[in-house]
């Protein structure tokens, strides 16, 4: 404790385990408690509309596929511009078991955290697949491997029957302790879900980047031959850092599935592996705090923009294609605009934001 | 066997425009390293711009197509200019998502515009007869905008082996420092690169909806069937890029042609070129003609 209140003045650490620990102190442990708290028991003060509560639900799946996307491009820098696919190989893994066993079947709706699990596993499988040329290759090729992968999978999923060729494929409600959850209780319960798998994904990565194969990646992303010197494999590390990337999009998808109580090949097209590429890299690329912030002010900006072309298709007659057309200008816009002037990311005002906290009255 | 060579025929028309799109790419990614990923919706930017120059100003596509042409220099130059001037020496990393941002600003850009829904078709200029020889047709657009095409590639090639400016090009691509030591301005050959495929893009653009017709989507989808040409050709050879892309059009149209139909498959050809990218990239990354200077991991 006595060495805490010195840590805004500099490095006091006296050794590796003290720096590595994930809250350094008191009051950050108290604070994350705090927000965790917070999280959990809003929804019992404040009632939020079906609407909105879906957005939210949708910004909790996001932060988990953006976490993996970040393990893969941020800590690792690798460039995946197929993450939707990894997120929709999970959600069809979901999707198959609808298919095999019919939407309502005793696995599907009662076992559904297991079912999360093996999507999880099926988008590692998938990941470690995709991420078998980084056993050769350097970023470039690795971007345009993982590009072909989600046109592969597109086309798969649009020309199987099997997959219902891209529609539709439902998935019935799941069963908790309380009985089935009731319509009313979707998304509320949802969000819970969601967000406990998120506080372990979160402590999950974060104790990964502690160790030697977290550090592993980041080594290999700075200078891959200077890693190969310190004994790590980076090829190896490459390969599963897509696969731990696969692992949190395959989770992502699963929870995607059952919260929107089906699949359909419309989520999870390239336009979406860009949008996840845009959150990571508005959050903030190679932090945990971005993969939090980046789909929230993402998502917020897509219910602007949304709301926005609303407004205009009501009152400008030539505005019908503003809908379809502000989206990806947004986004583009909102990409470029931040690795031109802030490639850190909202992760970095949320640094300056805290050091100047920290340090109040004083400049630095 | 008249399908066969039906099949043939129609392969290299589209190879032929793949080439033409390919080329583009490679060059920039040969002066600049960068995988320039709007590559489509440069393509898209032409072939519409042809279009408004010929329907809505009714300037006689002889003189539309150079003039949109040109048109897309600019645009390629000014793109450049803008977004990826200030990115030089940053890591490459970052200069590839700037143009993954930039993809979904053309994107938005063109979606304003009604050719983001709509579909329009060229008026035809050319007999529609076609010419058939031996059971096999060839339309005269399709003629045309082969032979047009293959002009351009040797146009291309003969820029960058004995012009000046083509000199520097290839001097900056192999090696920057030493081409800045003799008064090369390296950022205006990158301003060049871009220029020059938006040139070439434009030129395949307009081509495409002359054959095909205008559709946002089918534009889209030759951006990145553009990929897998590079890939195969070999990233930073030009040659490559021309044999690449005549193999995929082949490719593609055998594999519609052929697998579609049976044991219940459909658009073979859509997905065939990226089943050979993977297999390419797994096996021989520096693809047919590129440098076999891949840096191992």
């Amino acid at each position: 404790m006595s060495s805490n209140r010195w840590l805004a003045t500099g490095n006091y650490f006296t050794s590796y385990k003290e720096e590595q620990r994930i809250f350094f102190t008191s009051l950050d442990r108290a604070a994350m408690s705090l927000l965790l708290l917070c999280l959990f028991i809003w929804p019992f003060f404040i009632v939020v509309d079906n609407k909105y509560m879906l957005v939210i639900d949708n910004i909790l799946v996001a932060v988990i596929a953006v976490m993996g996307l970040n393990l893969v491009t941020g800590f690792a820098g690798l460039i995946s511009i197929g993450h939707a696919a990894f997120v929709g190989i999970g959600a069809y893994t979901i999707a198959s078991f609808a298919r095999v066993l019919g939407d309502s079947h005793a696995l599907l709706t009662h076992a559904w955290p297991l079912l999360i699990l093996i999507a999880g596993f099926m988008g590692a499988v998938f990941g470690a697949i995709v991420g078998l040329p980084a056993l050769r290759l350097k970023h470039l090729y690795l971007a345009i491997a993982t590009l072909s992968f989600q046109m592969i999978f597109q086309w798969t999923i649009n020309f199987m029957n099997f997959f219902n060729q891209g529609q539709t494929i439902s998935v019935g409600r799941v069963v908790w302790l309380t009985g089935q959850v009731s319509r009313s209780q979707h998304y509320i319960f949802w969000y819970y879900a969601i967000l406990v798998v998120i506080v372990f994904c979160g402590f999950a990565v974060r104790n990964l980047l502690r160790t030697r194969y977290g550090r592993c990646l980041v080594a290999v992303r700075d200078n891959d031959r200077a890693a190969d010197a310190m004994g790590m494999h980076p090829g190896f590390t490459k390969v599963y850092a897509f696969a731990l990337a696969g692992f949190l999009a395959g989770v992502a998808g699963a929870l995607h599935a059952y919260l929107y109580r089906g699949v359909g090949i419309e989520s999870f097209t390239l336009h979406h592996s860009i949008s996840f590429l845009a959150m990571a890299i508005v959050g903030g690329l190679g932090t945990l705090p971005g993969s939090f912030l980046g789909p929230l002010a993402i998502k917020v900006l897509d219910l602007q923009v949304e709301r926005l072309s609303e407004w205009a298709g009501a009152h400008l007659t030539f505005a019908t294609n503003l809908a379809t057309a502000l989206r990806p200008l947004s986004f583009g816009l909102v990409i470029v605009l931040f690795l031109m002037f802030e490639p850190r990311g909202i992760a970095n005002w949320w640094r300056i934001a805290r050091s100047y906290v920290k340090l109040w009255p004083f400049r630095y | 066997m008249n399908y066969f060579f039906q099949l043939v025929i129609s392969g290299i028309v589209v190879g032929s425009i793949y080439a033409l799109s390919g080329l583009g790419f490679v060059l920039i990614y040969k002066s600049s390293r960068v995988l320039n990923i709007a590559h489509g919706q440069i393509i898209a930017a032409g072939a519409f711009i042809t279009y408004a120059l010929t329907v809505w100003v009714d300037i006689p596509i002889y003189i539309s197509f150079p003039m949109s042409m040109v048109l897309t220099f600019f645009l390629a130059m000014s793109v450049e200019r803008v977004f990826l001037r200030r990115l030089i020496g940053e890591p490459i990393i970052s200069v590839i998502m700037v143009t993954i941002g930039l993809m979904s600003i053309l994107d938005g850009l063109i979606y304003l515009t009604p050719f983001g829904s709509e579909n329009f078709s060229f008026p035809p200029f050319l007999p529609t007869t076609p010419i058939s020889v031996a059971g096999v047709s060839v339309s005269w657009t399709q003629m045309v905008g082969v032979v047009i095409t293959f002009t351009l590639i040797g146009a291309f090639s003969w820029f960058f082996k004995k012009s000046t400016v083509g000199i520097s090009m290839r001097a900056v691509s192999d090696d920057q420092m030493a081409s800045m030591s003799i008064g090369i301005s390296v950022p205006r050959v990158f301003g060049l690169a871009w220029a020059t495929a938006g040139l070439s893009a434009a030129a395949a653009g307009g081509i495409i909806g002359n054959i095909t017709g205008l559709n946002f989507e089918t534009l889209h989808a030759f951006g990145i069937i553009v990929f897998p040409v590079v890939i195969l050709g070999g990233l930073d050879s030009i040659l490559g890029a021309v044999v690449a892309g005549i193999i995929m059009g082949l490719v593609q149209q055998f594999a519609s042609g052929y697998l579609d139909g049976n044991w219940g498959l459909s658009g073979t050809g859509e997905v065939m070129p990226y089943i050979i990218l993977l297999v390419i990239l797994l096996f021989k990354p520096h693809g047919l003609f590129g440098i076999h200077e891949i840096e191992r991991v």
